[in-house]
């Protein structure tokens, strides 16, 4: 359904709707919350320009997600080396109160993400925390529902052995 | 009680890594970059070159000495209709196919005369492809500062963003498509095959990797070798539309579908005017209204065995 929103009134609704959940998304693919805001911001910016072909709140917000995961994957590429030599989590030993608990928990899951290859933390996380199904996934990443399935199931195998060596 | 399954125990453990995450609030941002762009337009397009939007463009054009205030700028918000219709240049992006990352094109209306170059260049830098199966390969805040032509070469100046600064040990495969990006759009914003010398925050780019950068044939072929031209991405045609584009494909063959999600709407082939090089297609669809993904690609002499085909896609509206 159309809905009769300008860009600038659509930027609105799709912030107030979206920009959190969006952020922790591209927190997820790229770890830095700053470089997240940057990610986000320019989708929203890029939708704006494109409103007029999107029209419907299911598109524009399918266009952003998709946006999203696209300008992520190209920040992490030209972070190249950097990304690749992520400090070993298990040298870190946090304070045991329980603040820093819950603090390495956290920060043991994102490690454990930046350490798979691209296409499977890309598939992991729309599933997981964007609870898409096999077809949106194909359909945000461009690749055959097919693929979604073996980069979903080695993913998470891969993640569950980081999260072991972690430990 | 029921015990999570592996599903929710997932579900839950990525919720939770980012559940502390709360970004700074940044609509204010937002709004205005997006109240610049169309009030940049309006300025632009009273210069004389319709549709482009980007602050990147603004500084290469302003370089140019032709900003806001140039004398033969006419009023500023003339509206599009009134403005000599502009010829639409290609401007590359990068996209991933079965090879990797390789070029691919949108026809962007960038300007007329000189400010062509570095209109069409500074859209391949900024960040807003049509296409959200392309991208620009170059970080964000990244300016055209030169583009010229001039004794059989083109200059292309760049200014990266404070913290990225390219040395030679953090070029990949990302930095080197960029540099076929620039060349193939510089070449083609000014219809040559000049050679193109880059030159990043100042410093001209000789070679990196022992690559020959500076001078610019390029090096085996970064292009994607389906690219569909028209429609553009997002765009409502009628029910009975032109589709067309360029293909390299194995004995000419091109192929096409429309799909709406997983269904086969329509399908179809032509044949490209030539073979084993980039040549024009082009075909006719009828389609009821809805909207639609268009596929094109080579076929597979291979069947499956060797690379995956070649292809593009745009997501289209068919109108009422």
């Amino acid at each position: 359904m159309s809905v009769r929103w300008d860009p600038d009134a659509a930027v609105e609704e799709m912030y107030a709707a979206h920009y959190r959940r969006l952020v922790r998304l591209s927190v997820l693919l790229v770890r830095d919350v700053e470089t997240a805001e940057e990610v986000v911001q320019d989708a929203f910016v890029a939708m704006h320009g494109r409103w007029r072909s999107l029209r419907e709140p299911d598109k524009a917000l399918a266009y952003l997600r998709q946006s999203v995961v696209n300008r992520s994957r190209s920040v992490l590429r030209h972070r190249g080396v950097r990304a690749r030599h992520l400090p070993d989590p298990s040298h870190e030993h946090p304070g045991a109160d329980v603040e820093a608990l819950t603090a390495e928990r956290r920060t043991h899951v994102l490690d454990a993400l930046a350490h798979l290859p691209e296409r499977q933390r890309e598939v992991l996380v729309l599933r997981y925390y964007l609870d898409l199904s096999e077809a949106e996934i194909a359909d945000t990443l461009g690749i055959s529902r097919g693929a979604v399935k073996s980069h979903a199931s080695r993913g998470t195998a891969a993640l569950r052995n980081h999260l072991k060596d972690a430990r | 009680m029921n015990q999570p399954t592996d599903n929710e125990r997932m579900r839950r453990m990525f919720d939770d890594a980012v559940s502390d995450v709360e970004p700074r609030h940044s609509l204010d941002q937002i709004r205005a970059r997006t109240a610049t762009r169309q009030h940049r337009r309006g300025w632009f397009l009273g210069a004389g070159a319709a549709a482009v939007a980007t602050a990147a463009t603004i500084t290469a054009v302003a370089l140019l000495g032709e900003g806001p205030g140039a004398t033969n700028a006419p009023e500023p918000g003339v509206a599009e209709g009134s403005v000599e219709p502009v010829e639409p240049v290609p401007v590359f992006y990068v996209g991933d196919t079965g090879q990797g990352p390789r070029l691919f094109r949108e026809l962007h209306r960038v300007g007329t005369g000189s400010g062509v170059l570095p209109g069409a260049l500074s859209q391949a830098v900024s960040a807003s492809p049509d296409d959200p199966d392309y991208r620009t390969p170059w970080p964000a805040g990244t300016e055209v500062v030169r583009a010229e032509r001039a004794d059989g070469r083109i200059v292309v100046g760049l200014d990266l963003p404070g913290d990225r600064r390219l040395t030679a040990a953090g070029v990949g495969a990302e930095e080197l498509i960029g540099f076929q990006q620039l060349v193939h759009t510089a070449q083609a914003a000014t219809k040559s095959a000049d050679p193109v010398r880059i030159v990043l925050d100042g410093q001209r780019v000789d070679t990196l990797l022992s690559l020959p950068l500076g001078e610019y044939p390029t090096q085996g072929d970064p292009r994607a070798q389906v690219w569909i031209d028209q429609p553009a991405e997002g765009e409502v045609v009628r029910s009975s539309f032109e589709v067309s584009g360029l293909a390299n494909a194995f004995e000419a063959n091109v192929q096409w579908e429309l799909m709406r999600g997983d269904q086969v709407v329509k399908s179809g082939f032509t044949t490209a005017e030539e073979c084993c090089t980039m040549a024009p297609y082009s075909f006719t669809v009828q389609a009821p209204p809805g909207s639609y993904t268009l596929v094109v690609h080579d076929s597979d002499p291979s069947d499956g065995e060797g690379f995956p085909p070649w292809r593009d896609t745009k997501e289209i509206t068919v109108e009422q």
